[in-house]
Parts: structure tokens; C-alpha cells; sequence
């Protein structure tokens, strides 16, 4: 069914984002860290993106041979999708950037274990 | 020439400055040419847009625009969605301009003072100071929610940036802690934000608040309360209220002062604007004022409390502005127009005294490279113009007539006795006092007890760009003390249109 795979597609969001949120927070091997809030920016994607699911509806791109009036109730809302891509953009770039700070950090420290990086902090 | 367009300039400038400083390297003079240059421009342009909206795209409300309109079914020109809006739009009004003229104001002087301090300027940092000037602009302009969090996410990766390039001890560690934090928080604002989105199909806050108004969504729908929750705890984060605290407070003593004088403005304007779209969104529930209020007295409890424990200035410095911040979110708590106004015009303030404290006792860093109350003493003999400037400072947080605090705080306990709340102005009565011993500490083991034998002090003279900075923050203060009004009749409308 329809719903169901919608539903499905929620739950699964949801598992991703409390996955990454307990990875982010209790796992103490930095990359496995970044893992998890990979997780969590995707099951938000996920989220957003089973948001703008229409049952039955076509893709919001406007053809020759359709009707605006048609096109308006049949097609999914855009908006969701768009903000997606936005986010995708931004996750990517700041992954970037925690992943570069942890290169650095490994090289100074040695380790990628959280609590000695922050252990070693100040000595 | 429709000047609206300088609405879009505010933020369009200092991005294009800062992709292009950026690009700069070892060009020491075309960079001090072209950050000064845009530096100034920064706060003149808020006072000469007109007030009004921009419409990015030039997509008005359907209702607004008959040729976007034509042809299109009555489904959606019939209907409420005629008056929703297309694209992302900016609102610019008397209290927008005050507070980017002011921001403009402590960017200028941040740059000003990293120009003339530094012997080689680095472009990348000084991008990194106009992405956040730029990001936070757009913060306080934007009507839109999701456009408010792509400018907070470079607010965040600009403040992660600063504290990267300040070279300071453990600078990376404070870094990933921060950025990992933030990774947390932001992915959470977006899902509060989508729910919104999913619940009145709608990011722009104007649509939402009309959807929610007009019984199109069902205010008490656990949705909305969960998307409150989820907003609310980006902005604990943005702004540095509890529990994010001490995080804030290691950014900013883990940045160079200008930085630190920038990143605490941008937590001072941050708080402000998610602040006001929560209580335009959510102000029909009264948990939100209850639990603004409460985050607030905790973040001015915790702050102005661990502040008095610390032996670096600049943590002392950080916990304060949290401590601060505090008395700005009560504003915004209390929920009437007195109270929203107060706390307004506390936050111009605090943002104005804050950047004081960290460029004044940043020349202290700048004579003897170290920021540990227990290694320092005896500098009001090195230099005591800039002690008396740091101690004018001081007392103006603490609230002490005629400086600007002291009207802003006068105005909250008013507000607080108003609203029925008087324990409350006891609470800020008495932390003022606790806020003055502390900077008092500070001050005394910085500047006034005998100087250790071991402190070395370099031959390096202060820049007298530091002191103009210093002095024209000063004038800022005396000026908003002596007439409030110059503020505050900015800022009431705004304050009106909330209640």
C-alpha cells in the first residue's frame, strides 16, 4: 500500500536521525562521530523528502501538452524537494569542514579518539 | 532606481567583498584597501534603505501581481493561496536598520582594529568576518525560515572559521567541538522547520502566522509544539543560551578579541531574530514566554555565576555576555511592549559594551601575549588611558548611570514589575551587582594589583586604531545613555507588532 510505504519512509527517517544522534553523541572514534551525524542529515532529507510525497502525483515539471489546472492538482509540491537540495549542500560542506579539523587534529594528537584529542587539550 | 533593492545590498555587498578578499593572498594593501572600504560602506547602507520588503525573483504575492496572475484557476487565484508568498522575502524596518547599522558599526571597528594590528592581513580572515557579518544580516532581515537557516549554517561555519584562524592554543579543538555541536543542533532546527512546513505548507513566517490565525491549522497540534521545541533548541545553540553555555564561552576565548567582539554580536543578533519569529509563530502558547523566561534566568544565573570561577579574562568576558544575554531573552520573555522593547534595546547594548570589553582587553593579549589573570597585573601603569576606557566598559555592563545598560536594565524592571513579575527585576538587580564584582575582579587582578616579576611586557605600542575604537564605543554608550530615545523609538514598533 501507498501509505504504508510512506509511513515506512518516515519511520526509517526517524531510526537515522536517533541513530546519528546517539552515534554524535556516545561513540567516541571521531569518524564514526561524522558517520553519525551523516546519518542524521540524511534521515532529516529523508524526512523532508517523504513530506512532499504526493500519492498518485507526478513530477512538478510543466510539459507542452498539459493544463495548468491539471498540472496544479496532480503535481507533488516542489518545495520540499528544493530545500532538499539545499541542505545536501550545505551537510556536504560542513562535513568537509569537520573532517579537515579532524585530519589536523589526528596529526597533532595521534588518535582519533575523542576523549584523548580532549584529554590532551591544554597540556 | 528602486531603492528596496539596498535591502538585497546589505547582504550582497559583504559576501561579494569577502568571495573576493578571499582570493587575495599576500596582497597586504589591496586587502586593507578593499576590507576598509567595505567595512564603511557597511553601516551607511541601513540608513539610507528605505524601509519596506524585498521580493527576490520580483515574485509578489499573486494577489499583488496581476501578470503573474493571469491565467492562472481560480483553484489558487480564488483562494487564500493568492496572498501567500512566492519566493523568499526580505522585511526592513526601523528596527532592522538600527540593528544592522549596529552590527555594521562593530564590524567596522573589528576590522579597523585587525587591519592596524595585524602586520600581514590575511584576506581568508578577513572573509571570514564579512560571511558572518553578511550571514547575520540576512538573520535579522529574512521573512523566510528556511533562508534563515542556510544564513545560520554559514553563521556557524564563519564563527568555526574565526576560531580556526586565530591561532590561539587548543583554537581546534574548541573548533570541532563547536562545529560537532552544531551538526546536532542544525539538522534539528531544519526538522522543526519542515514540520512547520508540512503543517502550514508554508516557510515564509508571514504565511505561517496567517495560516495558524485564520484556522487553517490547528494551533494545538503536537506538530507545532514539537517544531517549537526542535526551534527552540537551534537557538539555545545560535545564541549560546543553556546548556550550550560553555561551548560559547570557549569560542569566544578561543578567537582573537576582534573575532570575539564579531561572534558575540552575531550570538547577541541571532538570539534576537529566531526569538522574535518564535514568539510571532508561538506567542498564542504560553509555555513559550514561560520557557523563555526560564532559559533566560538560568543563562543569566549560570553565566554571571561561572564568570566570578574563571582565571582567563576572556572566558570571564564570554560567561558575562551569556550572562547578558539572559536579561535579553526576559525582554522577550515578559511578552508585553515595554518588556519586548527593553530587551531590544538591551541586546543593542550589550552587543555595543561586549565588543568594547574584548577589543579593550585585547590590548592586554596584544602587550603580553597571555589571557591568565593569575600571570597578569600592574597594567594600568603600561597604559592607563586604555584602562580607564576598559573600567568606563565594565561599569557600563554592570548598568551604571549614565551609560547605556542602565537605561535598557532600568527599562526591563520596569517591564518585569509590570508584567507582575517583580522577583524578577530582585534577580537582575542582584546579578548586576554580582556582574560589577566580577568585572571588578577582573579588572583589579588585570590592571591594578602589582605587576609580577615574571609578566613580560612587549615593546609593541597599542595602535591608535585600538584606542578610536574604543573611544567611539564609548560615545555609542554615553549617547544611548544620555538619550535611550534615539533607540528606543526605533525599536518600539517592532516591540508593538509582537504583543
Amino acid at each position: 500500500m501507498v501509505v504504508d510505504s510512506q509511513l515506512m519512509s518516515f519511520f526509517t527517517a526517524g531510526s537515522l536521525i536517533v541513530i546519528g544522534i546517539f552515534a554524535a553523541l556516545f561513540l567516541d572514534n571521531l569518524i564514526k562521530k561524522i558517520i553519525g551525524l551523516a546519518f542524521l542529515g540524511d534521515g532529516v532529507n529523508l524526512f523532508i523528502i517523504t513530506m512532499g510525497y504526493k500519492p498518485g502525483g507526478i513530477v512538478y515539471i510543466f510539459l507542452p501538452d498539459m493544463t495548468i489546472s491539471n498540472f496544479a492538482q496532480t503535481s507533488a509540491y516542489p518545495l520540499p524537494f528544493a530545500l532538499v537540495l539545499t541542505n545536501i549542500v550545505i551537510g556536504a560542506s560542513t562535513l568537509a569542514v569537520i573532517l579537515g579539523l579532524v585530519l589536523i587534529l589526528n596529526k597533532r594528537h595521534g588518535s582519533l579518539s575523542a576523549s584523548k584529542i580532549l584529554r590532551d587539550k591544554g597540556e | 532606481m528602486d531603492l528596496n533593492a539596498l535591502i538585497a545590498v546589505m547582504i550582497i555587498l559583504p559576501i561579494a567583498s569577502a568571495l573576493f578578499l578571499n582570493l587575495l593572498h599576500k596582497k597586504d594593501r589591496t586587502i586593507k584597501i578593499i576590507a576598509i572600504i567595505t567595512a564603511v560602506v557597511l553601516p551607511i547602507i541601513p540608513l539610507l534603505t528605505p524601509y519596506g520588503s524585498h521580493f527576490f525573483g520580483g515574485y509578489l504575492p499573486l494577489a499583488q501581481n496581476s501578470t503573474l496572475a493571469q491565467g492562472l484557476p481560480a483553484i489558487i487565484t480564488g483562494t487564500q493561496l493568492s496572498q501567500f508568498h512566492l519566493g523568499i522575502m526580505y522585511v526592513f524596518s526601523s528596527a532592522q536598520q538600527l540593528m544592522i547599522f549596529i552590527l555594521g558599526i562593530i564590524t567596522f571597528f573589528a576590522i579597523f582594529t585587525f587591519i592596524n594590528e595585524t602586520k600581514k592581513p590575511s584576506g581568508v580572515y578577513a572573509f571570514l568576518l564579512f560571511m558572518g557579518t553578511a550571514s547575520l544580516s540576512a538573520i535579522l532581515l529574512s521573512d523566510d525560515i528556511f533562508n534563515l537557516f542556510v544564513f545560520f549554517e554559514i553563521a556557524a561555519l564563519a564563527q568555526v572559521g574565526i576560531v580556526v584562524a586565530s591561532g590561539i592554543k587548543d583554537n581546534y579543538e574548541t573548533a570541532l567541538k563547536y562545529i560537532l555541536i552544531g551538526n546536532i543542533a542544525g539538522p534539528l532546527l531544519l526538522l522543526g522547520i519542515v514540520m512547520l512546513l508540512g503543517v502550514t505548507g508554508n516557510v515564509n513566517v508571514t504565511d505561517m502566522i496567517f495560516s495558524i490565525k485564520n484556522g487553517f491549522v490547528d494551533p494545538q497540534s503536537p506538530v507545532l509544539l514539537m517544531a517549537l521545541s526542535l526551534i527552540t533548541f537551534g537557538w539555545l545553540y545560535a545564541s549560546g543560551l543553556p546548556p550550550f553555555h560553555t561551548i560559547k564561552s570557549e569560542v569566544y576565548s578561543k578567537a582573537l578579541p576582534h573575532g570575539a567582539a564579531l561572534i558575540q554580536a552575531f550570538s547577541v543578533f541571532t538570539l534576537v531574530a529566531i526569538g522574535i519569529i518564535i514568539i510571532r509563530l508561538f506567542s498564542y502558547n504560553p509555555f513559550t514566554h514561560i520557557a523563555i523566561i526560564g532559559i533566560s534566568v538560568i543563562a543569566m544565573i549560570l553565566g554571571i555565576t561561572m564568570a566570578l570561577m574563571q582565571t582567563d579574562y576572556k572566558r570571564i568576558l564570554g560567561y558575562l555576555a551569556v550572562g547578558e544575554l539572559g536579561y535579553i531573552g526576559i525582554g522577550l520573555g515578559l511578552g508585553t511592549a515595554l518588556g519586548i522593547t527593553a530587551g531590544l534595546f538591551q541586546a543593542i547594548n550589550e552587543s555595543v559594551i561586549t565588543s568594547f570589553l574584548f577589543i579593550g582587553f585585547g590590548t592586554v593579549l596584544y602587550k603580553t601575549r597571555t589571557s591568565d589573570t593569575k600571570k597578569l597585573g600592574g597594567m594600568m601603569y603600561v597604559n592607563p588611558k586604555v584602562a580607564l576606557l576598559v573600567l568606563l566598559a565594565g561599569l557600563a555592563m554592570a548598568g551604571v548611570p549614565p551609560l547605556n545598560a542602565f537605561q535598557s536594565k532600568l527599562m526591563l524592571i520596569q517591564a518585569s514589575i509590570q508584567s507582575g513579575l517583580p522577583e524578577i527585576g530582585i534577580i537582575m538587580i542582584l546579578l548586576s551587582i554580582v556582574t560589577f564584582m566580577t568585572f571588578m575582579k577582573a579588572f583589579y587582578t588585570v590592571y591594578m594589583r602589582p605587576k609580577p616579576k615574571e609578566l613580560e611586557v612587549l615593546d609593541n605600542k597599542i595602535p591608535k586604531s585600538t584606542i578610536i575604537s574604543l573611544v567611539a564605543f564609548l560615545i555609542i554608550c554615553i549617547t544611548l545613555g544620555l538619550f535611550p530615545q534615539i533607540a528606543t523609538s526605533s525599536l518600539q514598533t517592532l516591540a508593538a507588532g509582537l504583543v
